[in-house]
């Protein structure tokens, strides 16, 4: 059926989704926002969707490119109206970690340090290391040529197990 | 990429993430045994795959809002289907919450049905293969009389049931029986969709309360089962879908439950 999306897999696809939108926003409210705003744009670009193809991908393209340009409008509202919106490029990373997630002080460490790494670099971990997306499908869900994705994974995997590091040394000064 | 270019830090990505193949991936091999830094360098990502995967992978298993789940339904604005199963889900009569008084002391433990060993998923299996495939008589009352089916289940398990309204996911309910069960019966609500295949909710009574609410799946015979504890109730939807759609339906119905009754009265 060109004309639907296959709504079971849809619902499937839903927590894979949700936790890209976390990643993406660092927040867990404006997470589930951006997951309705990607299935609205799905539902009206249906007649784009390939059936049989990797619907997760084809929606986190989507999700991807609905999260840029919300984030072009909200950077430009925010340098027009906010003093103080020069926190760096990193936005800020507003979620909690939860009971399961601190089972092991690593596991929590990576999930805090992750939220230190600037957006695009979290993005192709997840996508990379977590979802096991191919590195092409990567490029086409951030638009980007596959060097650009390889370079980004590179420097978010060194990046973040630096971190990871740093903060698990004893040297470290308690905040 | 041709083989004759030197290994490159991509390759070294490719090959911790299990994505590089043939002669490149030979050689890659071939290379870290020569090379322990190199070697250090694999495993080291490899490990941080394995720490990312456990420090987000939780997010996976948490219930998912019905907001969100509707959003999957159908382009927003257009207007909902007409109907019955048009009700704003919450609000709506066909949402009831099943509770049974069975002799189920907790998930996987074996029940002694007539002499026979058999655990929650399984009982649940051979309840769906049972009725399911029975074309005259599947359940004892039809859903046109939904208010008297339930309010009758109610009754003969003293308790307030429930039934998920599950036709966003194309699933309809044809009607509900009672079932045998170990001391007590147990409620059986059977579901249909447009190519006439059947799923069911089976709910019993636990005696313990628990906090867990994992989803756990059991293939037997072909019938694959989601079950699940919530507040002292054991749920096990069946059915001979396949796995990631029968998941997708088990989410539905753990939201409809846990939102009926969040909106029921409190005793």
């Amino acid at each position: 059926m060109p004309d639907s999306l296959p709504h079971p897999d849809l619902v499937a696809a839903l927590p894979r989704l949700r936790r890209y939108a976390r990643v993406l926003t660092g927040d867990l409210n404006r997470a589930d926002d951006l997951v309705q705003d990607t299935l609205a744009r799905a539902w009206e670009k249906r007649r784009l969707w390939q059936p049989g193809s990797d619907l997760r991908a084809w929606l986190f393209t989507i999700m991807h490119n609905v999260h840029v340009n919300q984030f072009a409008v909200r950077r430009r509202e925010q340098s027009e109206s906010s003093l103080d919106a020069d926190d760096g490029p990193v936005a800020g990373w507003e979620i909690p970690v939860r009971a399961t997630q601190s089972d092991r002080v690593e596991l929590a460490e990576v999930f805090a340090q992750m939220g230190r790494l600037p957006v695009e670099q979290r993005e192709v971990l997840i996508l990379a290391a977590v979802e096991e997306l191919r590195y092409e499908e990567i490029a086409r869900v951030q638009c980007v040529p596959i060097g650009t994705v390889m370079s980004r994974l590179n420097r978010a995997r060194e990046k973040l197990r630096r971190m990871c590091e740093v903060s698990a040394s004893p040297l470290k000064v308690i905040k | 990429m041709s083989s004759n270019l030197p290994l490159s830090d991509d390759d070294v990505h490719a090959y911790a993430d299990g994505k590089l193949s043939g002669e490149r991936r030979a050689r890659l091999a071939a290379a870290l045994e020569r090379d322990p830094a190199l070697a250090a360098r694999v495993a080291a990502i490899r490990r941080q795959n394995v720490d990312l995967r456990e420090a987000f992978d939780p997010w996976l298993a948490e219930p998912l809002p019905r907001e969100l789940i509707a959003g999957a339904q159908r382009p927003r604005g257009r207007k909902p289907p007409r109907g019955r199963w048009a009700m704003p889900a919450l609000a709506s009569a066909a949402t009831l919450i099943i509770g049974i008084g069975l002799g189920w002391m907790g998930r996987g433990e074996v029940l002694h049905l007539e002499g026979t060993p058999t655990t929650f998923p399984r009982q649940a299996a051979l309840t769906h293969a049972l009725y399911a495939t029975d074309p005259n008589r599947p359940v004892e009352i039809w859903a046109n009389e939904e208010d008297r089916l339930v309010r009758w289940l109610s009754k003969r398990l003293n308790f307030p049931l429930h039934a998920p309204n599950l036709h966003a996911m194309g699933y309809d309910l044809v009607g509900g029986r009672l079932v045998a069960g170990n001391e007590k019966p147990g409620a059986l609500f059977m579901y249909e969709n447009a190519d006439k295949q059947r799923i069911s909710l089976l709910v019993r009574k636990d005696n313990e309360h628990t906090s867990e609410t994992a989803f756990r799946y059991a293939l037997e015979d072909g019938v694959g089962v989601f079950y699940w504890i919530d507040d002292a109730c054991g749920y096990a939807l069946s059915g001979r879908v396949d796995k990631p759609q029968l998941l997708a339906i088990a989410r539905v119905v753990y939201g409809e439950l846990a939102a009926a009754e969040a909106a029921a009265p409190k005793p």
